[in-house]
């Protein structure tokens, strides 16, 4: 016995040696003579493919439940156990990525990149919605967004956001839009990633300051139903305009309108638009003149957003790493700063040009520039077109929910009378 | 009555709420380090500061610089070589120019393509390394030969001339090939081969140097070992020398040394990428002495330990030795050659 454990020891020994000098081979790690022990390095394993098509799989299903239950079932409750399903297995569970909300920065960087390849995966996060939107409505919104969801569930004392406000803050979103844009299609950063308020929630770790807007955002959801989503979400100002065409959409009543007011106040979203009476000749006066020079400005706007745009070039190409390098390394090479950070002492050690940095650094200038005319141009356009639309009057008989506003809850449904009788029907069919 | 003013508080409260969550979201946003300005927000404790790494010991330093800097003028500089003569020759990415030992341009030979590594034979034609072939040039520039090409995957790094054979590094395949004067193969040096005990070349970037020493043995680096190797012509592995080391005496990092040089009493001179360093080794390996430490060769915070070869795939400087023993340094990054030569008495 004695004998038989000698010899395992011995082997032991043999074989540990055998890795020491087989280690010394490879790299090893630098010398420190502080008594620091190096940790293993743990290197995760990469998620199975499969899942991201399982995860398609679900969106699909849920986006597709979700119209069942807004168009057709008409349950609240059973869009309010889908919304805390999307928030588990797309929040908590996926940890908020891939989102279609990102997903916008990679198509658009696949369409100004040749190099870059959008995933099928992603493609399908950003297109599936789109397309449930234009036949269904905002049910992606509805359910299956776990950003909205999140936010759903904290709407405990809503007030009413006046729709002057209401109006105006939703500009944000356009310009978040754009900026996300310009950003995704220069290769400078993934903004609505970066600033995503949720992430962190999802996550249950990140960057304090994201943690503290989240907690900011949700804090205030607690009274204004859902702000992320009606005045910032860039993915959400797409949506609305394709809910404007949606083919089959929402509505307050089951069949017809009876006028009664009780959904009136029901929207936490200030989506239900009441019936309009038709304007005075005089208020039809001064709207026509109103619109004639809003028509006649909206160029103006957009030149002149353009302009700002493209004059922010300097500004906004720093979010570009090379411009931000280039900028670092000019710093030190005229004497205004004396000392390196990591990004210029690692590109000096390339031995690359410095010539050639700054050209790069001047491309990517000229790029914001001629992106900044589009993105200025847009949010001009978009300033422009509201103030039209606030001068066009529109033919409502009826209490209806807003084509593009609406997120498609299901709230209002029970304060509607005739949704009541639709249920008391139901129910005698059933019996 | 009441209940109005309590409705009306309620709402000023909300608004107040509303406002302050507003306030401190913007304030959130606008504190966001997205690009890193505000560091990694670690202490003192956690930096890798290799600053005390780059200090080298005065008394260890055996070599001055002995005349200014020769500014080449070329733009993407690789290799450098030195003639019986003491012409220095410098290989660029269209151009291989010849200074004499004062700076003085002597000549210049136009390329197709950059040049990656050169050596001059003692009859004075000059073998140009490009990424896969060689190419020979008479001592007036005019193209003798250039020979077939080792495919796509190849990348010369190094070349050197000894009677009829060449011997060639070629870091892409981890192999060195040796021609002889034709350009006809005659073999390869360095592939695994566990029978013949040659543990192969480890070239995590793309320095690969070799030089044929006094003794009639190939010294050929082996950086990812951080070790010179010493083979035969026909290949057999010898010995080799070099430990593993951020300490003077070692090489460390992913890779290094990259480039080597043969002094005239056997030594070596060893030029290390990162943390930057020049040293003389005797003919046994043993070290023996500084010729330029990092704060001589690069501007301060220049200097990294390569742990990931992806943090040091440029930047290497070359060496050469003259029959005086004088020590050039290519550096890579200025495009400059720096000389230095034995303080007396060390």
């Amino acid at each position: 016995m004695m004998r038989f454990a000698q010899i395992i020891t011995g082997i032991a020994l043999a074989l540990i040696s055998c890795g020491l000098v087989w280690s010394a081979e490879r790299f090893p790690p630098p010398d420190f003579e502080s008594g620091h022990e190096m940790p293993s390095p743990t290197t995760p394993h990469p998620r199975q493919d499969i899942y991201e098509y399982i995860d398609v799989v679900v969106l699909l299903a849920a986006l597709g439940l979700a119209s069942y239950l807004v168009l057709k079932k008409r349950s609240r409750r059973a869009i309010f156990a889908l919304t805390v399903f999307s928030l588990l297995y797309f929040g908590f569970w996926r940890e908020g990525c891939v989102c279609p909300i990102g997903g916008t920065q990679n198509i658009v960087l696949s369409i100004f990149d040749a190099e870059y390849v959008v995933p099928i995966t992603v493609a399908a996060f950003f297109l599936l919605p789109l397309v449930f939107t234009l036949f269904f409505g905002r049910t992606f919104c509805a359910a299956v967004c776990p950003l909205g969801a999140v936010q759903d569930l904290v709407l405990c004392r809503p007030v009413a956001v006046p729709s002057w406000a209401e109006s105006g803050l939703r500009l944000l979103a356009y310009v978040y839009l754009g900026a996300a844009v310009l950003f995704a299609a220069t290769g400078s950063a993934f903004i609505i990633c970066r600033y995503d308020p949720f992430i962190s929630i999802f996550r249950l770790t990140g960057d304090l300051n994201i943690l503290i807007l989240g907690a900011c955002l949700l804090l205030i959801g607690v009274f204004v139903g859902r702000p992320y989503c009606r005045f910032i979400c860039p993915y959400g100002v797409v949506l609305r305009q394709l809910s404007r065409l949606s083919r089959r959409r929402v509505t307050i009543t089951p069949d017809e309108c009876i006028q009664c007011k009780l959904c009136e106040e029901s929207c936490p979203f200030g989506a239900i638009k009441k019936p309009a009476a038709k304007w005075s000749d005089q208020d039809y006066g001064i709207a026509k003149k109103r619109l004639g020079f809003f028509l006649l400005i909206l160029p103006v706007l957009v030149l002149l957003g353009g302009w700002a745009g493209s004059s922010l070039k300097a500004v906004a190409a720093r979010a570009h790493e090379t411009v931000r390098l280039a900028e670092r390394i000019y710093l030190e090479e005229t004497g205004e700063v004396t000392e390196t950070t990591d990004a210029s002492a690692a590109f000096r050690a390339t031995g690359k040009e410095i010539e050639e940095l700054y050209a790069d650094a001047s491309s990517i200038r000229a790029q914001f520039g001629f992106g900044g005319w589009f993105f200025g141009g847009f949010a001009g356009l978009v300033i422009g077109l509201k103030l039209i639309g606030l001068s066009v009057w529109r033919q409502r008989t009826d209490y209806e929910a807003d084509r593009a506003s609406c997120l498609a809850c299901g709230r209002c449904f029970e304060y509607c009378p005739r949704e009541h009788v639709r249920l008391e029907q139901a129910k005698e069919v059933k019996t | 009555m009441d209940q109005i003013t309590g409705k009306a508080n309620t709402r000023l409260l909300v608004g107040i709420l509303i406002g302050l969550a507003v306030m401190v979201a913007v304030m959130a946003v606008v504190r966001l380090d997205v690009i890193g300005r505000k560091g990694n927000g670690l202490g003192k404790g956690f930096k890798y500061d290799i600053e005390e790494l780059t200090r080298v010991d005065p008394a260890l330093i055996v070599y001055e610089e002995s005349a200014d800097a020769i500014e080449t003028g070329l733009a993407a500089t690789h290799g450098i070589a030195v003639d019986s003569k003491g012409f220095i020759y410098v290989a660029a990415d269209r151009a291989v120019r010849i200074f004499s030992d004062r700076g003085v341009i002597l000549g210049e030979i136009e390329l197709a393509e950059p040049a990656g590594c050169l050596t001059v034979s003692t009859d004075g034609n000059l073998f140009v390394g490009f990424k896969d072939h060689v190419e020979i040039y008479d001592a007036q520039g005019q193209r003798q030969a250039s020979w077939d090409s080792l495919g796509t995957n190849a990348l010369l790094t190094s070349i050197a001339a000894q009677g009829d054979d060449v011997f060639v590094a070629d870091a892409g395949n981890r192999v060195v090939i040796r021609y002889d004067v034709s350009g006809n193969v005659l073999g390869h040096i360095g592939k695994k081969d566990s029978f013949r005990n040659v543990p192969g070349f480890v070239i995590p970037s793309p320095y690969f140097d070799l030089v044929v020493s006094r003794d009639g043995l190939l010294r050929v680096v082996n950086p990812g070992r951080r070790r010179v190797e010493a083979y035969t012509f026909e290949g057999d592995i010898e010995f080799w020398w070099g430990v593993s080391s951020v300490d003077i005496e070692g090489f460390c990092g992913c890779c290094n040394p990259v480039n080597i040089a043969v002094l005239p009493d056997g030594g070596y001179v060893t030029c290390e990428k990162g943390l930057v360093r020049v040293k003389v080794y005797d003919s046994e390996g043993q070290f023996a002495g500084v010729v330029a430490g990092p704060s001589q060769l690069v501007r301060e915070g220049e200097c990294r330990v390569c742990d990931l070869p992806e943090e040091c795939q440029a930047g290497g400087f070359d060496v050469a030795v003259d029959a005086a023993g004088r020590v050039f340094v290519l550096d890579t990054i200025r495009n400059n050659v720096r000389i230095f030569t034995k303080i007396e008495g060390r």
